[in-house]
């Protein structure tokens, strides 16, 4: 079976605005059907990167591709595949929740029936039903995020840009609101969104992590961990007072880091293959292993780590040009 | 067929949003048509058109051998209001300085025997006034008087002289009366305008071309301006829709609702304030079309050349204030020089009230170039912002 082109490929993308380097060299594909997660700090440049998708900005240097096409000149066809959430509310305050999808299905060319039964379909998914003919003035800030998720969900796009959609919500409407971007995932979409809570990456197929303009780590959640640490961690608790870096050295162990005097994380290649080894190791020493398991950072952690490497290596690179 | 259909339905998403957006804000509503509505109502009971008569006090010399009862002067010369006679001028220039009167006119000491001495006499007339119509008027005023002068000198020379031929036996001097010695020739005004000039009727004609320039104006610029200011203008950019559409959405909605203020206004006109409409409506709805197209047109480039809302209503302002002293509603384009014209003409006020008032006054225009004026502009300027917008919306 042939496999579906890329939805979205940039090729050394760059960005600057006079002398601000936006963003900076930045490749990367998203295969259709896929989530891909565009993480970073406030700054880092999320949402030059999505505006080079939609076309809003054009590249300084390199190529965007979006559907096989130069984003800056898509064709009406392609547009109406095409679904985007602005990072702000873009739609009118004094046109009703019902009154601003349908303005938005129409100018997305659908028509009578379809019109109404997907305006319906996107507002209950958002659940904002039962709203649907309240004042988007009268709306809380949650409510016009959800009002915007529905607009750019209401044409059932291909492709969706989704700027930060769970920003501003409560933890069971993201949740929801996740589950259907994996619903919609799993139907063949293709997704890319950007969110400024580290922890969605989980919830994403593939993350770009972004950083002073710079591509820092482009990988599955999983492998993004992998990078923060420089393998995968065993945390270990012993009876006895036990000085980890006895450990270094040995096979399989990259390092150790000593967290208290009972416990340490030893960070090796392969979780699973490493534990019995260093288990077998602390008991030879002498000591008494509590208890030896697999410890995963989390994505704060992780792009804490990532984020802090990548701007030591840009002042080293500067310190270095200098 | 299906670009067409999609299209189409755009463009009505877009008027049907302008509609409702407007239809929802009630301060735009009330603006928009009780705004007008009431201007005009507020017009047409309170102005009265005419210059106020100049508050005049009359100094005789005792020895003028003029009469001194107010009461002989109350009705001499239109445009002078005789507030007292005086037999000093001191105290009446004084009240002149305090500004308590307008004017003040000197009659000459011993008129009637410098006359006969073959002496001409001076009237003094000293006004205090600061306005320069004002100060026109007054000019217009003292003629008069001293026409009015020099005519009861000369009546009661003549009747002095046909006393004194009948005594030296000429009884054919009786048949010329000294009133036409002293004045052959009177005029007799004739209007053959088919309406009775009438301040609110010809101020009324104009105000309704002049308001809905204002409306379309603003409508379709702060419209414009809203949407890419909220980043709107982003989404359509990625949207399948075009900046015509966009626009034509837009203008169809606008060219509804200043179609609504139009018949709401010259109903008023017509039908409260009396105002007459002696012309063809048709051609006066293609009229207020016109301007309602070529102000949108003009409404579109201000948008396009605007940052802010504020900045908006600041060149929306410039616009009508240029349209109150260059577009003829108040005053007439023949009191500016030639130079100055072509500017009056960018205007669609201009033209439109030209042809509101031939068309409801006179019931035909004698400029039907007004017409396409009016046309070449809307094109023009519709389309010259259509492209000015296509490349906002790419740079969104």
């Amino acid at each position: 079976m042939q496999k579906e082109p890329a939805a979205v490929v940039l090729d050394g993308a760059s960005r600057t605005f006079g002398d601000l380097e936006a963003l900076r060299d930045v490749s990367l594909r998203v295969e259709t059907g896929s989530i891909l997660g565009v993480i970073g700090p406030s700054g880092a440049g999320k949402t030059t990167a999505i505006r080079l998708m939609t076309g809003g900005l054009a590249p300084t240097a390199g190529t965007v591709h979006v559907l096989g096409e130069d984003p800056r000149h898509l064709r009406r066809r392609t547009r109406e595949k095409i679904g985007y959430l602005p990072q702000q509310f873009t739609l009118y305050p004094y046109l009703t929740a019902r009154e601003n999808v349908g303005f938005v299905a129409s100018i997305y060319g659908l028509l009578w029936f379809r019109h109404g039964r997907r305006v319906r379909e996107a507002l209950k998914l958002v659940e904002l039903w039962t709203v649907r003919n309240r004042l988007a003035a009268r709306m809380s800030g949650g409510m016009l995020r959800r009002l915007e998720l529905a607009a750019a969900l209401v044409h059932d796009p291909a492709l969706l840009l989704l700027d930060e959609p769970t920003a501003g919500l409560d933890p069971i409407l993201r949740a929801s609101i996740w589950t259907e971007l994996h619903r919609l995932r799993d139907a063949g979409r293709t997704l890319i969104v950007t969110t400024q809570y580290v922890n969605e990456a989980e919830e994403c197929d593939e993350v770009a992590l972004i950083s002073g303009g710079r591509l820092v780590a482009l990988a599955t959640p999983e492998e993004l961990r992998r990078q923060a640490l420089g393998g995968q961690a065993i945390e270990v608790e012993t009876e006895e007072a036990f000085d980890a870096a006895e450990l270094e050295g040995q096979p399989g162990v990259l390092r150790v880091i000593q967290t208290t005097p009972h416990t340490f994380q030893a960070v090796v290649e392969d979780a699973g293959i490493a534990t019995p080894d260093v288990v077998e190791a602390i008991t030879a020493r002498g000591a008494t292993v509590k208890s030896a398991r697999e410890w995963v950072p989390s994505f704060d952690d992780a792009f804490t780590t990532l984020v802090e490497r990548q701007a030591a290596d840009v002042s080293n690179e500067q310190e270095e040009a200098a | 067929m299906r670009v067409v259909t999609r299209g189409f339905a755009s463009v009505l998403a877009f008027v049907a949003k302008e509609l409702l957006e407007v239809i929802r804000s009630p301060a735009a509503l009330v603006s928009l048509t009780l705004g007008p509505v009431l201007i005009m109502v507020l017009f047409g009971a309170g102005f009265n058109g005419y210059s106020p008569a100049l508050r005049t006090v009359i100094v005789i010399p005792p020895d003028s051998g003029l009469s001194t009862d107010v009461s002989e002067y109350a009705d001499a010369v239109i445009g002078i209001d005789v507030v007292d006679v005086v037999p000093d001028r001191g105290p009446a220039e004084e009240r002149l300085r305090l500004r308590e009167i307008d004017a003040v006119i000197v009659a000459p000491a011993s008129m009637q025997d410098r006359f006969l001495a073959g002496e001409q006499s001076v009237v003094d007339v000293m006004i205090n006034v600061s306005d320069p119509i004002a100060s026109v008027n007054a000019a217009y005023v003292v003629k008069t008087l001293s026409a009015e002068l020099n005519r009861r000198i000369l009546e009661e020379v003549a009747r002095h002289g046909i006393a004194e031929a009948v005594k030296a036996g000429s009884p054919d001097a009786w048949d010329i009366p000294p009133e036409v010695i002293a004045a052959p020739t009177r005029a007799d005004l004739k209007n053959v305008a088919p309406t009775e000039p009438a301040v609110v009727s010809y101020y009324g004609a104009a105000i309704l071309a002049f308001i809905l320039q204002h409306i379309a104006v603003s409508l379709i610029a702060l419209s414009l301006v809203r949407e890419r200011t909220r980043g709107s203008f982003e989404l359509f950019r990625f949207a399948p829709v075009s900046a015509a559409e966009v626009l034509v959405g837009k203008v169809i909605a606008c060219v509804l609702i200043t179609g609504v203020v139009a018949v709401a206004v010259t109903l008023l006109l017509v039908r409260v304030l009396g105002v007459p409409l002696l012309g063809d409506p048709v051609q006066l709805g293609l009229t207020l079309a016109l301007v309602s197209a070529a102000s949108l047109g003009l409404g579109v480039v201000i948008a396009v050349f605007s940052d802010t809302e504020r900045q908006v209503v600041q060149m929306a302002l410039l616009v009508l204030l240029a349209s109150v002293f260059f577009s003829g509603l108040f005053l007439n384009l023949d009191l500016f020089r030639p130079l100055a014209r072509p500017f009056m003409y960018l205007l669609p006020a201009t033209h439109g009230i030209a042809l509101t008032q031939d068309l409801m006054l006179y019931g035909w225009t004698s400029a039907p170039w007004h017409f396409a004026a009016l046309g070449v502009m809307a094109v023009v300027l519709l389309v010259g912002g259509s492209a000015l917008l296509r490349r906002q919306l790419e740079r969104a």
